[in-house]
């Protein structure tokens, strides 16, 4: 396949330009993946389970980035330049010709390079933070998704968290006697909405199977008195006692106490 | 052998369309920002706040799905370069029956993705695929192939969801073949660059011992190329996968839950919506079901299912290069009949099963 190397200048730059960003973007990806593995926020966007996959991620896009770049530097910042004269350089040109046909030129349109740009710009500029009571959509459902079995019962009630609390819930049908005046303690973060009572709110979390993409949020009623922040990360303690809410009989806690905590390294529960 | 190049478009007439097309995405841009600052608005939170919660569904999706497209790449890189198509169309049987139902599940040892097919086909079609076999493996591979299935289990566990993506796609894609079988010929529906050199392009199963095979690349610079393809894909199709995880997480954030209800819970509605969807958004089949995750805790099941088996077989991208290999009123029913089939199949799910 013959053909001449004639580019002008400014095309060969134009390709350096390409080649450039589209490595600056595949390493930059991939040192952003790495960044969410070490720092733990991945576990701000996906469950723990998956994590592996991005490790995968991360390898794949230093190792595609670190060709790219590499045929970046040995194609156009060669040690000494080549005369491209009709092919009679010294090295095999036969693997170039993906790259200096004219039909194949790294054909990335900066439409491209900037849509896939995006996900870094808002992953490095952003500060990471998981979802929590602004990230409601709806409202926070007090039936869990997924049915309790046979070991939900076998937790302690002082040890049950919010999800557990409401599978056990869930397979007592209906008869709370048997919940009633078990003792409770868990963490979530305060939601409530104006149709509350006033000394009711309630305690989340969101839970998730696979991402961010199916979170949903469930929680606790709880009755407090005393005032609590929308959003903000409290312990809860208390007993069960069978009351009205969202004008349901349901099973609530009537809180002992209600103290802030910091937001948990996990703040996601996986059913 | 050397095809006819096709005619080229003047490079005045080239000039326009790029023209044209880049004020149609300024207006649409446009458009889309006055959309999105209204939304934002009507909300009545801050706008950090909000814009944070954006950010976190959006690189949710994007983390969890990003894994899966590199890998779907990388493996489409990897079989284009080490194996050639000779390879495959020596495998298929004579019997049309059992050859469209080789056609269906031969994705799962030549995974390629979605955007590759097409070229795939063109190949194989020259190399003496059957036509009917081609148009399934068109229609199947894109979902029928080992990086979506652990996808598709990544985002739906294993359920109905999952099954139900796989029987549907094979039913659809199984009909459709056995329907270009029987009542086509290959001359009707083959462009003539994609019919088989020999024997008239009759567009059947040719084994040729004479035939110039293909010279296997050598090892590293068959994963070189690998990883060349790769990367450019990724830009590629990257872009559609960023495109939809930002209206899906656009819609999780600003859009209100009724409205979502209003158009997710209607048997017939959800369908068509989640159709249109999959086709404007044109997202790769390894990474769309963690898109359809985003809409399945408002839209019916049926029409997620809709979304993920009609999106892999027709879309913006592919429809383009089905016009390339198959001939303009053969496009129009490659489009219709995934169409029909799979709205018919999700309306009826909805209306029939309870999940």
């Amino acid at each position: 396949m013959e053909h001449t190397h004639e580019h002008s200048h400014d095309h060969e730059r134009g390709e350096v330009i390409t080649l450039a960003a589209k490595s600056a973007i595949l390493i930059g990806l991939g040192t952003y993946f790495v960044y969410n593995i070490v720092s733990g926020n991945l576990t701000n966007y996906i469950n723990e389970r998956f994590g592996w996959l991005s490790y995968v991620a991360a390898a794949l896009f230093l190792l595609i980035g670190g060709y790219s770049l590499y045929h970046l530097l040995t194609e156009h910042f060669p040690a000494e330049k080549h005369k491209h004269d009709g092919g009679e350089g010294e090295h095999d040109h036969d693997h170039d010709h993906r790259d200096h046909a004219h039909d194949g030129h790294n054909h990335l349109s900066w439409g491209a390079l900037i849509v896939v740009a995006i996900p870094l710009v808002l992953g490095t500029l952003i500060p990471s933070r998981p979802l929590g009571a602004e990230s409601v959509d709806g409202s926070v459902s007090i039936t869990a998704a997924a049915g309790a079995n046979v070991t939900t019962f076998a937790i302690e009630p002082n040890k049950r968290n919010v999800l557990d609390w409401l599978r056990v819930f869930n397979a007592t049908d209906g008869d709370y006697a048997e919940v009633s005046g078990q003792p409770v303690d868990v963490i979530g973060f305060v939601y409530s909405e104006p149709t509350f009572a006033p000394d009711q709110f309630m305690v989340a979390r969101f839970t998730m199977s696979c991402c961010v993409a199916d979170a949903s949020a469930i929680g606790l009623p709880v009755l407090w008195p005393g005032a609590v922040e929308q959003g903000v990360w409290v312990q809860v303690t208390g007993v069960i006692e069978v009351g009205e809410f969202r004008g349901e009989a349901t099973p609530l806690v009537r809180a002992e106490s209600v103290a802030v905590v910091e937001q948990p390294e996990h703040p996601y529960l996986y059913p | 052998m050397v095809y006819p190049v096709s005619a080229r478009l003047s490079t005045l007439e080239q000039e326009a369309r790029i023209e044209i097309r880049r004020l149609i995405t300024v207006v649409a841009l446009i458009a889309v920002g006055v959309i999105l600052l209204a939304a934002v608005i009507g909300t009545g939170d801050d706008v950090g706040t909000i814009v944070s919660v954006f950010a976190t569904r959006f690189l949710g999706i994007f983390i969890e799905a990003v894994p899966f497209l590199l890998l779907g790449t990388l493996v489409s890189g990897l079989i284009e370069a080490f194996i050639s198509a000779e390879d495959i169309a020596r495998l298929v049987p004579r019997n049309p029956f059992f050859a469209t139902l080789i056609g269906t599940f031969m994705g799962f040892t030549f995974p390629v993705c979605e955007c590759g097919v097409v070229p795939v086909v063109r190949r194989l079609y020259t190399k003496g695929l059957p036509m009917s076999v081609g148009v399934t493996f068109l229609l199947a591979a894109p979902v029928i192939n080992p990086v979506v299935l652990v996808s598709t289990y990544a985002a739906f566990g294993f359920g109905n969801v999952l099954i139900l993506r796989f029987a549907i796609t094979a039913l659809v894609a199984f009909v459709i073949g056995l329907v270009f079988a029987v009542a086509a010929r290959p001359q009707d529906v083959l462009q003539p660059t994609s019919l088989a050199p020999v024997m008239g392009g009759s567009g059947e199963a040719i084994h040729l011992p004479t035939a110039r095979k293909t010279k296997r690349k050598p090892l590293l610079i068959g994963l070189r190329d690998a990883l060349v393809m790769a990367g450019d894909e990724f830009f590629e199709m990257g872009r559609y996968l960023i495109i939809g995880s930002l209206l899906a997480a656009t819609m999780q954030t600003l859009v209100s839950q009724d409205v979502l209800l209003a158009l997710g819970r209607g048997p017939v509605v959800s369908v068509l919506v989640m159709q249109g969807l999959a086709f404007l958004l044109s997202v790769c089949s390894t990474v769309d079901s963690f898109l359809a995750l985003a809409f399945a805790g408002t839209f019916t099941t049926g029409s997620i299912l809709a979304f993920l088996t009609f999106g892999p077989m027709v879309d913006i991208k592919s429809t383009l290069m089905f016009a390339g290999v198959f001939k303009r009123r053969v496009v129009l029913y490659l489009i219709l009949l995934p169409l029909l089939l799979t709205m018919l199949i999700g309306i009826w799910m909805n209306l029939n099963i309870a999940f």
